[in-house]
């Protein structure tokens, strides 16, 4: 969701934070707080842990900032990020849960396209999805998530993983080989999906 | 029983998934599109791998339940505040200050759109000094008086929904001017939040957010804050759809996420959505 013509707004927005300028950093966190939070969410599934680790990735940039070049600030920031989810794993906490939508903490929902069934619809190919990529080790999943979620190219994947090219398109091709496998085993998944894309 | 003969140039599993992405180089995307065109079992696969991704794409984009900010502690040795917002804040201040100065000016020094109910103003231009794209060019103003507002409520409001708190009734109510719009337009967002605890028209503490979203991914906009109507909450902005940052290409369909995490402490959250396309320019 941010392509590259963001480049210039951030390095601006670093200069000024660098030097100390904290409406520029603001600026920042405001930019990136959905779409880290949403990295973190699929990484480690529960909201808290999640938003734990967005929160711990913009102290340490802030932290950090005036350590920052060159690079690119999403890609660092990214990167920041998806060490925090490593090192969530390797504490070894809740690894892997996906949350049900259920046992989440939204109590009202208002959806202009009221349809319950098609509620109940998309609910479930979510969690299906969610699922599948729950089941996926950690390297696919930080690059799956990072191209399929954040829409980052496979040379800033490259940048946040610290690897190649060539692994990071390895990764992603077998991460989406295995959510399509697991996918298939519902029959009717890919159906839907087609009416669903209709 | 042999395989059918394949063109001696078939894809690979990561060649066909970077193909989805444009993530060959030319001359290797044109071979694989060139296989695709004749080979039945690569075009199977391609669409699989196609139609795994869009899944996950579509997964919706959530809106964290809490804002991030940095703690005093955390300060840096020399400027900080202590809340990473108050900047935020800051701009929105100035934004609804430049627009109620922008009405105080003849029409003709704005780029008022103009309204049809009986609000006092209309839409003001902010210059567009802030960096985030996402804030709002100007506030629907606090000049209006009751009548007034709930003149507005009902006629600008053409794409409106309302989350219920079953527990006690309390409502956010989104709105926008419009459900369709060009990918250049402005779009007026009204947000109510009936039976709040706080009064406050700071977005922070009142828990509420709001982002566009498609495929998954989204972009935050900043509610400003406008008045507090009878108690109640009423944030809204004017968004140039235009200065944000959308992934090409921008027409589509969206949709308008009103988070709202009820302050009284018990992390409860509403969430209500509207649809919204974009068109060609």
């Amino acid at each position: 969701m941010f392509p590259s013509k963001s480049v210039n707004d951030d390095r601006d927005l670093v200069g000024l934070a660098r030097r100390g300028d904290r409406e520029a950093f603001t600026q920042l966190i405001v930019q990136y707080q959905v779409p880290l939070y949403n990295m973190a969410l699929r990484m480690v599934g529960r909201p808290d842990d999640a938003a734990d680790i967005a929160q711990e990735a913009f102290l340490r940039a802030w932290e950090k900032i005036r350590t920052l070049r060159d690079a690119p600030f999403k890609s660092w920031l990214f990167q920041i990020a998806a060490n925090l989810c490593y090192d969530h794993f390797r504490r070894g906490r809740r690894y892997g849960e996906m949350p049900d939508e259920e046992t989440s903490n939204v109590i009202g929902l208002g959806i202009a396209t009221p349809d319950p069934q098609e509620r109940a619809e998309a609910s479930e190919r979510n969690r299906l999805v969610r699922e599948s990529i729950e089941a996926l080790d950690h390297d696919m999943r930080l690059a799956i998530v990072l191209r399929d979620v954040n829409g980052l190219t496979y040379e800033e994947i490259a940048t946040v993983l610290r690897v190649p090219l060539g692994t990071v398109k390895s990764r992603i091709a077998r991460a989406r080989a295995q959510v399509q496998e697991r996918l298939q085993q519902h029959p009717d998944f890919f159906l839907r999906e087609d009416a669903h894309a209709e | 029983m042999p395989s059918e003969p394949r063109v001696p140039t078939e894809p690979t599993l990561e060649e066909l998934s970077a193909f989805i992405d444009n993530e060959l180089e030319a001359a290797e995307q044109a071979r694989v599109a060139e296989h695709l065109a004749g080979c039945a079992d690569c075009q199977a696969r391609l669409d699989g791998l196609r139609q795994t991704a869009h899944a996950i794409r579509a997964l919706p984009m959530e809106t964290p339940s809490r804002t991030f900010t940095i703690p005093v502690e955390r300060q840096r040795s020399w400027r900080w505040a202590p809340v990473a917002w108050v900047g935020s804040a800051a701009v929105a201040v100035l934004l609804i200050g430049v627009g109620l100065r922008a009405l105080q000016m003849p029409a003709g020094s704005t780029t008022a759109t103009g309204t049809t109910s009986r609000i006092s103003g209309g839409l003001a231009y902010a210059p567009a000094t802030q960096k985030g794209a996402a804030a709002p060019l100007a506030a629907p103003t606090g000049a209006m008086n009751d009548q007034q507002y709930s003149g507005q409520a009902s006629s600008a409001a053409v794409n409106i929904v309302t989350a219920v708190d079953p527990a006690n009734g309390w409502r956010m109510i989104l709105s926008t001017d419009r459900a369709s719009y060009p990918s250049n337009a402005r779009m007026r967002v009204t947000i109510e939040l009936q039976g709040s605890p706080s009064t406050s028209t700071n977005s922070r503490d009142q828990g509420l957010s709001l982002t566009l979203v498609r495929n998954g991914t989204g972009v935050a906009l900043n509610p400003v804050g406008v008045m507090s109507y009878n108690g109640t909450p009423v944030f809204g902005g004017t968004y140039d759809l235009g200065g944000l940052r959308l992934a090409d290409p921008r027409a589509g369909s969206y949709r308008l996420e009103a988070t709202w995490v009820i302050p009284d402490g018990s992390g409860r959250v509403l969430q209500a959505s509207v649809p919204i396309q974009l068109t060609g320019s």
